[in-house]
């Protein structure tokens, strides 16, 4: 690996490697820049280092302390946050779903949330490009929208999770397909090692031990390390340092029990929706007293996570729901397709926790414990659930700010304050019993909701055409300052009905396009 | 039925079964043997038993793959209907009849042999009905998904050409003396070129429904459905064209399809090893990974295309 | 109640291709947890004991899996959750305060300690900290419901879930690196899974089919 000196000024400091910043730093250094990618958690190999085991594979998660509030405070951790080089898709669920080409432009055409400045075809484009880097195993045929190219591999076949959400769907004439996941199933041989197909050993979501799934840790930081940028674990960035000039110099890191200074031409954040407001705000100066990108005073408002309701039911056959990736069949529904009172769209697929998960399950959802606990928990291999992903409004009163309390860093933590909307809770509704209907048609009995869990984030950050209205501008550069970028999910206006990760990866692309289309006109 | 491993008592039936047939072939030979050697009284039927034996040999051959390919794929589907264990019988049956056949130099058709043969095809028949029932009752269909990883649809037609193939050779073995083989009518050649170009032709569609489901991450992966598509070109040439005294370029194609159905093993050998924890985890990549016993099949329908060669040269029609 | 799965044993995969080098290390060293405290002090451990036992009750008839032991562990070495509800205080503070609650709502209601409480009497006075009904001072100002929520039974619920102990129990397939699964459909299982029990006549449970093996 290259690697640079602090006081080398490189083109590029990318802060995060995860669904943003990996392809970012990749495609930056095969565009011929000088790129530094920094992570906070440690570079893994998963060969060696990771266990089949939910408890230590929590290493993988942001477990550093955050405080959260307001009417439906979101549990931070596993579900929506990663520290380890290639972010939280080293222990994501691999769905690649793509956001649907109406729903780029919901202001304008579904009369709610707010319009993508990025046209649908664009990003159709560059999913198409994602999902080839990732290879993503996908149905040969996909049923809902536009014409897309075939997937790189094949759909995995089903597990009895899944076919239980298939004979569900067909029940309630719904359409259903194999989820398109990002981990292979036939080898893939990359130039720098090779993914084996899945083993279906059903970690997935505490980090793939056999480097079948197409994390970024597999796919594009072994890209980057190629085209010669250079990855720095456990650096974590504290503050971006402003200049004279009034734009950023580079950035201020914690590694190995000291604070260095990168010095960089440019800064990009792609720390995710919480983080990278963290840092905006935490870098505020005398000039930018708020926060650094933060004129429009948005920077942390519009956080978004997205809604993970579910049903679970107990089956006569035995599921063993363990085995396999756990979301194996998705049937999406946006509400322009079938005239629903409230706004936005789901999807829900099929589930697969593990015991500790499981557990968390029971007494947060039951609120069991005791004997009951017990006795619920030993009809484990027979449960069955359908759990959603639901699309959440923006509201400006969601956002992160800095608490007054420190991390072991010295760092401010963030204060994360979340509340659903009236439609979020329609939503979520209409969700709920659609999932039961589906339940109940293939003769799950003891049937329960877990109506409190959410997944992943956006929001924080929010693109836009109008600097009064939004932080970043379409390429993801900051309207106050020309050489700072955020390339995450917090620069989503509106977060969609389905996950969001392979969203992040193509606008990522996008911006890789976008910076070197400026630097050919010498507008960077 | 939930859950259940293979029961011991179905496998022993199944090697019984096969000693039992075997024995009973044993025995009739032995009555035979006592008789005045057929080959040895009637040369010139040298060629059409020549011809048989190789078709009883390709029928082997197929025979062979489809009892190793549906042992570990019934394996893995916990032989959960009693059923499943059907084929592992008839191939069995078919494998070691077809080894007497090979063995045997006399003409005229074997009843043992014609029945274990017959009761392959059924099999087959019987097999790919049942699995384009289990197929069509999962949730979607026919859809690509369910081909890829619902009961396969060419297995049990692999055993259907084993039968076939057998029961060929012994029409052709039972040619009366100086009298050209012919089939129902048609010239023995003709038909099992006939036959073998349409078992190519189903063959390559399931390696390249399978390899399609491997996404041809190997280029390797193409050669099963680019080399046996010639072949069976050339075999339907020769059903059904003009009659020709040399045909090499057929010959030298099926002998590579003779050798590619062999190197498939060696390949898919490779596959296990690039699947995790390779021959480590056997037990579970014997099940996940390539087939190791299907490519033979490409081989075994050669042999008979190979076979059908040799019958059009010896008896020229028309 | 009559075991789901007699027979399996988790730990009996140790060997196979089931567990990699990590995964050995890292249960090995779960198994072999500190049984003594390192962060509470021997009257919360004494508490903590009879909480653990009412929150998941073991059964008599083998050694009892040391859920507190784990619960020390975790505060003792700083394991966070990644996020804490605003009026909680920080974990460590939150079990002591709230643990010191329990006592004092025992001493309350009961006139004796928490731990010499009968189990219907822990239960019931769980019930109320479940339901927020808790009001003694000693709380000073953490509400005992989500204390109880998100301290309490995830603490104690994840220790026991993520012992092989409670794998067996549930007929959990456990780790799973290289070798993960081969027959995914309903009612299948590969042989290294746990084999369920079937009913017999004589009303106890036997396991199914041959046992699992590695």
């Amino acid at each position: 690996m290259r690697e640079f000196r602090d006081d080398e000024l490189v083109d590029f400091a990318v802060v995060g490697t995860g669904a943003g910043g990996a392809p970012l730093i990749a495609r930056l250094a095969e565009s011929g820049f000088s790129v530094v990618g920094l992570d906070a958690g440690p570079y893994y190999r998963p060969l060696e280092d990771f266990a089949s085991d939910e408890r230590e594979q929590s290493k993988l998660y942001w477990l550093d302390e955050r405080i959260v509030e307001g009417a439906n405070p979101i549990v931070m951790g596993g579900k929506n946050s990663g520290k380890a080089v290639g972010g939280s898709t080293v222990h994501f669920a691999m769905v690649s779903l793509r956001f649907r080409p109406e729903w780029f432009r919901s202001r304008s055409l579904l009369g709610y949330g707010a319009d993508w400045p990025v046209d649908w075809r664009e990003m159709w484009h560059y999913y198409g490009i994602a999902e080839q880097a990732l290879r993503i195993a996908g149905p040969v045929h996909y049923p809902w929208g536009p014409w897309r190219p075939r997937y790189p591999y094949r759909a995995h076949e089903l597990n009895g999770a899944a076919e239980l959400l298939a004979r569900g769907a067909e029940a309630l004439g719904m359409r259903w397909t194999p989820t398109p996941l990002a981990t292979v199933s036939a080898p893939r041989a990359h130039d720098h090692g090779r993914s084996p197909p899945c083993v279906y050993r059903g970690f997935c979501r505490f980090g793939c031990s056999t480097n079948a799934k197409q994390s970024q840790l597999v796919t594009f930081i072994p890209r980057a390390l190629a085209a010669g940028a250079e990855i720095r674990d456990l650096a974590m960035v504290g503050r971006i340092e402003v200049g004279a000039d009034g734009r950023v110099s580079g950035v201020h890191y914690h590694r190995e029990g000291r604070w260095h200074f990168q010095r960089a031409r440019h800064v990009v954040v792609a720390g995710y929706a919480i983080e990278t407001p963290r840092l905006l705000l935490a870098s505020a100066t005398d000039r930018y007293p708020n926060g650094l990108a933060n004129s429009s005073g948005l920077v942390g408002r519009y956080l978004m996570t997205q809604s993970n309701q579910a049903v679970f039911g107990t089956m006569a056959q035995e599921v063993r729901w363990y085995k396999g990736p756990p979301s194996l069949a998705v049937t999406e529904h946006w509400n322009y397709d079938d005239h629903k009172d409230f706004f936005g769209g789901y999807c829900w697929m099929a589930q697969g926790p593990l015991p500790v998960e499981w557990a968390t399950i029971q007494t947060s959802a039951r609120g069991l414990w005791g004997q009951a606990l017990r006795d619920a928990m030993e009809k484990y291999n027979y449960q069955v659930g359908l759990k959603m992903v639901g699309e959440m409004l923006p509201d400006e009163r969601n956002r992160v700010t800095l608490a007054e309390e420190k991390d072991q860093y010295g760092l401010r933590v963030a204060r994360i304050h979340y509340s659903w909307g009236a439609n979020d809770k329609a939503l979520i509704q209409h969700a709920l019993d659609q999932m039961q209907m589906s339940l109940e048609a293939v003769g799950a009995r003891d049937l329960f909701r877990q109506e409190d869990d959410t997944n992943h984030l956006a929001g924080t950050a929010r693109m836009g055409t109008d600097p009064a209205s939004s932080v970043v501008n379409p390429d993801g550069r900051s309207w106050d300052i020309p050489n700072l970028w955020v390339c995450d999910g917090s620069v989503f206006p509106t977060t969609g009905g389905v996950n969001p990760s392979l969203t992040i990866t193509s606008l990522a692309l996008r911006m890789a396009d976008r910076i070197r289309a400026l630097a050919a006109r010498s507008e960077l | 039925m939930s859950s259940r491993q293979p029961p011991a008592a179905l496998l022993w039936a199944t090697l019984g079964a096969v000693v039992i047939g075997g024995a009973g072939l044993a025995l009739r030979s032995g009555r035979r043997a006592a008789r005045p050697l057929p080959l040895a009284l009637h040369p010139g039927r040298s060629s059409t038993v020549r011809a048989a034996r190789r078709l009883n040999r390709a029928a082997g051959v197929l025979a062979t793959s489809v009892l190793a390919d549906s042992a570990v794929e019934h394996y893995r589907g916990s032989f959960h209907n009693r059923a499943m264990i059907a084929p592992l019988i008839s191939g069995g049956l078919s494998l070691v009849v077809s080894l007497h056949g090979n063995a045997d130099k006399r003409a005229g058709a074997h009843s043992v042999r014609d029945a274990v043969y017959a009761l392959a095809l059924l099999t087959g028949l019987i097999g790919t009905a049942f699995h384009l029932y289990n197929v069509g009752k999962k949730p979607g269909g026919f859809r690509w998904e369910n081909l890829f990883y619902g009961a396969p649809l060419g297995a049990p037609a692999a055993l259907l050409l084993s039968g076939s193939t057998g029961y060929l050779a012994e029409r052709v073995r039972d040619t009366p003396r100086g009298r050209i083989p012919r089939i129902a009518g048609f010239p023995a050649g003709r038909t099992v070129a006939a036959a073998t170009a349409l078992g190519l032709l189903g063959t390559v569609a399931e390696a390249g429904l399978l390899h399609f489901r491997g996404a041809f991450n190997d280029p390797f992966m193409f050669a099963p459905v680019t080399l046996p598509p010639l072949s069976a070109l050339c075999m339907a040439n020769a059903a059904l064209g003009p009659r020709r005294r040399q045909r090499w370029l057929t010959r030298a194609l099926l002998r590579l399809t003779v050798c590619l159905g062999l190197a498939g093993v060696g390949f898919h050998l490779r596959g296990i090893n690039r699947q995790m924890g390779g021959w480590h985890n056997v037990r579970q990549n014997l099940l996940n990974g390539p087939p190791i016993p299907a490519p033979p099949s490409f081989s075994g329908l050669a042999l008979a295309g190979l076979a059908a060669l040799g019958l059009m040269e010896d008896h020229p029609d028309g | 109640m009559a075991e789901r799965y007699p027979g399996y044993d988790v730990l009996a995969k140790r060997n196979t291709p089931s567990w990699n080098a990590k995964t050995r290390e890292v249960i090995d060293a779960r198994l072999a947890v500190s049984r003594e405290p390192r962060f509470f002090s021997p009257g919360e451990w004494r508490t903590l004991w009879a909480l653990c036992d009412r929150i998941v009750p073991q059964p008599r008839d083998r050694a009892p899996v040391p859920l507190p032991a784990y619960v020390d562990e975790k505060l003792y070495t700083g394991q966070l959750d990644g996020y804490r509800y605003a009026q909680l205080p920080v974990q460590g503070e939150a079990w002591r305060r709230g643990l010191a609650a329990l006592e004092a709502e025992a001493q309350s209601a009961c006139g004796a300690p928490f731990t010499q409480l009968d189990p219907a009497q822990q239960d019931a006075l769980l019930g109320r900290m479940q339901r927020g009904e808790l009001t003694n001072p000693a709380w000073q100002g953490m509400p005992c419901q989500l204390f109880f929520e998100h301290r309490v039974l995830p603490d104690i619920t994840h220790a026991y879930y993520a012992h092989p102990t409670a794998w067996n129990e549930i007929g959990f397939g456990g780790p799973a690196s290289p070798r993960g699964y081969a027959r995914m459909g309903l009612d299948r299982r590969d042989p290294w899974e746990a084999p369920r029990a079937l009913p017999t006549t004589h009303g106890t449970a036997s396991a199914q089919g041959h046992r699992s093996d590695g």
